[in-house]
This record gives C-alpha cells, sequence and structure tokens, in this order.
C-alpha cells in the first residue's frame, strides 16, 4: 500500500517535471480565462446589473471563477493531457513494464489533477482578493480544498472520456455536451434559483454546483460549515464513483 | 524462468497465442521469431501482465503475471517496441524518472545512470533532450532505461527494427556482452541473422503455435540443411524442369529471384556445367531458409 502511494507520487512528480518545462504555455489558459471572465463579465456586463443577492455583480461572480479554474485544469489535464500521453506517446506502456500498475496510473494522476486544481484555485482566489472580492482572504488558502475536491472528479470524467473516446476529434463531444454546459449552469454566472427546475435537479448530480457553493460559502463567509458538510460530502462521494469507474475503464485500454 | 503450459490469447474470435508451450532457463539468450501478427508481442506482454492470458499457465521468477505482476516487473527490464521517451526532457531526466520508478536509492541513481550512458556510449548526451537525438541514440537510451534495475530477465522487443547496421551491432556486442555476464535474455526480431547472431535457442512461431524450436545450428540442420542458389527469376522454368521429381531439392520462388537448396555444393554448381545456369549468388543455408520453409512467405502478406 505504502509501495503503491510511493509509485503514485513518482508519477505525479512525473507529470510536473514535464509540465514545468512549458510553465508559461501550460499556465496561460487557467491564468487568463477567469481574468478575461472578469473584465468582460464582471466589469462590462457587470455595470448593468447592481444587485444580485444583494451584492455586486463582480462579487457574485469571483467565487465561482476559482471552481471554472479548477474544472478547466483538470478535465483538459485528464482528457487531452493524459489520452495524448497514452495514445501518441505511449508513456503508460513504457511505464507498465517498470512496477507501476494501472492503479498507480489513475490515482498518479488524479493526485496531479487534484493538486494542480488546488493550485489554480488558491491563485485565482489571490488575484480576485486583490480586487477586494473577498471578504476575508485569510481563508484564502482553504480554496486549495475546494480546487482539490472539484478537481478529482472533474478529472476522473476526462480519464473516462479519455478511455471511452475513439480518437482525440470526440472530446468536442465532451466538452460541448458535458462541460461546457457544467460550466455554464452550475451557479457561477447568474444565482441557481433562477434555472429551471429539471435544469437545477440534474446539475445536483454533477460536481461542479457542489465546488461553486463551497466557494461561495468562503468568498462570502456564508455557512461555511454546513457547505462542507454537505456540498464537501458530495463532491467526496462523486470523486470515489467517478475514479472507480474511471480505473475500471482506463484499465480495459491498457491491460488486454 | 520463463514457464508457458498450454498458454492461449484470444481476442474477440482471432486467437494471438494459441496454446504454447515453453521455457526459458537461466542464463539463455532466447529468440522469439516469427512473422508480423505470430504472437510474439503478445507473448511478451503477457510476461509483465499488459496482456491477460486466456487460458493456459505462465510463471515468470515463479510468479504468476496476472497477479504478482509487480514482483516480477522489480526484476525484468524490457526494451519496448515503441521508444516512449519523454521527448521534451532531457536523457538525464528521463532516466531519474525510470529510477524512481524501478526503487533505485536515490544516492545511488547519478552513478548508476552515468555507468549505464558510458556503457552504450551516450554520456556526452546526458544533458540533451531527447527530441535532439536520433533513432540509433534514442534506442541505445531504451537499453540504458531497461539496464537500470540491474535486471536478471532482460527483454528485448524487436530490439533493432528500423536501425542502421553500425547501430544494430554496436547493440549486438552489448547483447552478447550482458548475456556473457549472467544475464538471461528474452529477444524477439524480425532478423534472422540477428536470432542467429545473438540466441542459443529460439523457436520459430506461426499462427499463434511454436512451429519449430532449439539452437539455430541444429534447426537449420533440421529443416533446411545444404547450400542456397540464388537464379535469375527468369530462369524458373527452366530450373522446376531440371528439378522435377528430385526430393532432395527446395524450390522457392520470389519476386527478387529463385531459391534453390541443394544437399550439397556440388548439386548447385552442376547447374552450371551441365545446364549452363550461373547462380546469382550461392551461400550456405542459413535461418532465413528454416523461417520461409516453416513459416511460408504467403503469410507477411495478410498479417
Amino acid at each position: 500500500m505504502l509501495n503503491s502511494l510511493k509509485l503514485c507520487m513518482h508519477i505525479t512528480h512525473r507529470n510536473w517535471i514535464v509540465y514545468k518545462k512549458d510553465l508559461i504555455a501550460n499556465i496561460s489558459p487557467t491564468v487568463a480565462d477567469p481574468a478575461l471572465v472578469l473584465v468582460s463579465l464582471g466589469l462590462g456586463l457587470g455595470s448593468f446589473i447592481t444587485n444580485v443577492e444583494g451584492m455586486t455583480y463582480m462579487q457574485f461572480l469571483a467565487p465561482g471563477l476559482t471552481v471554472a479554474t479548477a474544472l478547466f485544469t483538470s478535465f483538459f489535464e485528464s482528457s487531452y493531457g493524459f489520452y495524448v500521453r497514452m495514445t501518441f506517446e505511449n508513456v503508460y506502456k513504457a511505464m507498465l513494464t517498470t512496477p507501476i500498475g494501472v492503479k498507480e496510473v489513475v490515482m498518479g494522476e488524479m493526485i496531479w489533477v487534484g493538486l494542480k486544481g488546488a493550485v489554480m484555485a488558491v491563485g485565482v482566489a489571490i488575484v480576485l482578493a486583490l480586487f477586494g472580492l473577498m471578504s476575508n482572504p485569510w481563508l484564502i488558502p482553504t480554496l486549495a480544498s475546494v480546487g482539490f475536491l472539484v478537481a478529482l472528479p472533474c478529472g476522473a470524467l476526462g480519464l473516462l472520456s479519455s478511455a471511452l473516446v475513439n480518437n482525440m476529434n470526440q472530446f468536442q463531444t465532451v466538452y460541448s455536451f458535458l462541460i461546457a454546459p457544467l460550466y455554464f449552469l452550475s451557479g457561477i454566472f447568474f444565482p441557481i434559483s433562477q434555472m429551471a427546475t429539471p435544469v437545477r435537479i440534474v446539475a445536483e448530480f454533477f460536481p461542479l454546483i457542489h465546488g461553486v457553493r463551497l466557494a461561495q460559502a468562503l468568498f462570502w463567509q456564508r455557512g461555511i460549515g454546513e457547505a462542507f458538510l454537505y456540498s464537501g460530502t458530495i463532491l467526496v462521494v462523486q470523486s470515489i464513483i467517478l475514479c472507480a469507474l474511471a480505473y475500471h475503464f482506463i484499465k480495459k485500454k491498457l491491460i488486454n | 524462468m520463463i514457464t508457458a503450459t498450454s498458454l492461449k490469447k484470444n481476442f474477440g474470435d482471432f486467437s494471438a497465442v494459441n496454446g504454447i508451450n515453453l521455457q526459458v532457463n537461466k542464463g539463455e539468450c532466447f529468440g522469439l521469431l516469427g512473422p508480423n501478427g505470430a504472437g510474439k508481442s503478445t507473448f511478451i506482454n503477457m510476461t509483465y501482465g499488459t496482456v491477460k492470458r486466456s487460458s493456459g499457465d505462465l510463471k515468470i521468477f515463479g510468479y504468476d503475471p496476472d497477479t504478482n505482476s509487480r514482483e516480477i516487473k522489480y526484476r525484468l527490464g524490457v526494451v519496448t517496441q515503441d521508444n516512449a521517451l519523454d521527448e521534451s526532457l532531457t536523457v538525464l531526466e528521463n532516466m531519474q524518472i525510470y529510477c524512481a520508478f524501478i526503487g533505485v536509492a536515490r544516492a545511488d541513481r547519478k552513478k548508476r545512470i552515468e555507468d549505464l550512458l558510458e556503457y552504450m556510449n551516450l554520456g556526452h548526451k546526458r544533458d540533451a533532450l531527447i527530441q535532439t537525438l536520433s533513432g540509433g541514440m534514442k534506442r541505445r537510451l531504451v537499453f540504458v532505461r531497461a539496464l537500470l534495475g540491474n535486471p536478471e530477465l532482460l527483454i528485448l522487443d524487436e530490439p533493432t527494427t528500423g536501425l542502421d547496421p553500425a547501430v544494430r551491432h554496436l547493440l549486438w556486442g552489448k547483447v552478447r556482452e550482458l548475456h556473457q555476464t549472467g544475464t538471461t535474455i528474452v529477444l524477439t526480431t524480425h532478423y534472422m541473422h540477428e536470432a542467429e547472431v545473438l540466441c542459443n535457442r529460439l523457436v520459430i512461431m506461426n499462427h499463434g503455435l511454436v512451429a519449430a524450436e532449439g539452437s539455430p545450428q541444429k534447426m537449420i540442420k533440421e529443416h533446411a540443411p545444404g547450400y542456397v542458389g540464388i537464379f535469375n527469376i527468369e530462369d524458373q522454368n527452366k530450373i522446376k524442369s531440371i528439378i522435377a521429381g528430385r526430393d532432395s531439392y527446395d524450390f522457392v520462388e520470389d519476386t527478387s529471384g529463385v531459391y534453390l537448396r541443394t544437399q550439397t555444393l556440388s548439386d548447385l554448381t552442376s547447374f552450371h556445367s551441365d545446364h549452363g545456369l550461373t547462380p546469382l549468388q550461392i551461400r550456405p543455408s542459413n535461418l532465413e531458409d528454416v523461417f520461409l520453409k516453416l513459416t511460408g512467405k504467403e503469410l507477411s502478406v495478410d498479417a
């Protein structure tokens, strides 16, 4: 068990070594995208919206952006990134000749996206706090747990699609019908109560909405305890289920 | 070291390995030959657990790779068919990552890597990015990677495919040295000459079965003894009529020429003196003749 965990960490470490080689290119979208949304929607569109749940639109938008960052960084890493490593670079073919097994591959990748989600969420939160959008900046480190808890299930969705697509092009379908709807319909841009009931019910089964609730609780200092108890638990459960599914399907792909 | 008993592997309707029995003993350099699709790679992948057998029994170091692959993989080195190196990293970084994977102690890593790079004549490339290396250098580096853990068993899956003769000869020399220092080696290859030079025992696989087994010399003696004359393709009808009804001749026609195998050298030279046919080349028979005889050349077309 300890040995297995050590091997997972070696995979995580390997990904970090490769990632930092091209740091600027790798980090750009995660920094630039939320900044763009903040400026265009927050400042631009936000000037027409004076009051959302008793706050400015910028204040309303801020927490969701940290969560969206965790979603994108984890999904793209474990879909396109993982797929390229698996199919074109044959990274895992060589890895599997070493003591590493499929379990370590999947866990190592999950730890990697989890840590990435945590770091990115904190990074975005720092920027937002500088804009004065966080009522208590001392809570910034706790955003790491939110980033981690969102990145795990979203990363597992990415791995799952890596195992199920027939070619890289098909990730676009996954993006259009799963990831984009999650992004737009999980209460980041407008209160969840505004959505039609069926959409609200379906959204509850996906990880993002719970991440948004956690981040909002932390940013606005409202019901932090309950949010972690309810949304936190759901995220953990979703992570376990989705990681198990991802393991099952990735194994089919790597072991014949 | 490896024992396979009635080993089978089916992929859907296709049986890649169709009930083979074979044994690889400690200290051997064992060759696995066969046309594309004969089941070589499937077998190799089964030894470290990335292909699970359908039935039969397989033991490596006494362990079952389906349940104890990690114990096996700690003692195994594999030169994989694809290089699968991290192109954006340097030689040293690549090897350090693998040292971590196979559990080489942190303090020993640097020396271990540098010794092996020296051994494979890559010492001067330690800080080069993989994408700047030539094909032959990458292949040598994959050998370094396979040797990092001091493996008891070294698996070479088509180690010299696509390499120029100079690199191939260099790698042969290294394989022979490793064999002499006690490493057990399993080699798959399409190059008969490679198998003849390196292996002390080999099997030829065809359609997922073992078609023949033995030392290269024994196999040549058993299946294709004598001499081979290669004649011009235009002479084929003439040759056919001459050898009609004579059992001791073995005749293979090919797009590149007509291959005629005879028991003695004088049988061949008589074609010149008696019939005015001059062979383009005369040589002792080799593993290639055995291979073609046993697997038939039509196979490589649909494989």
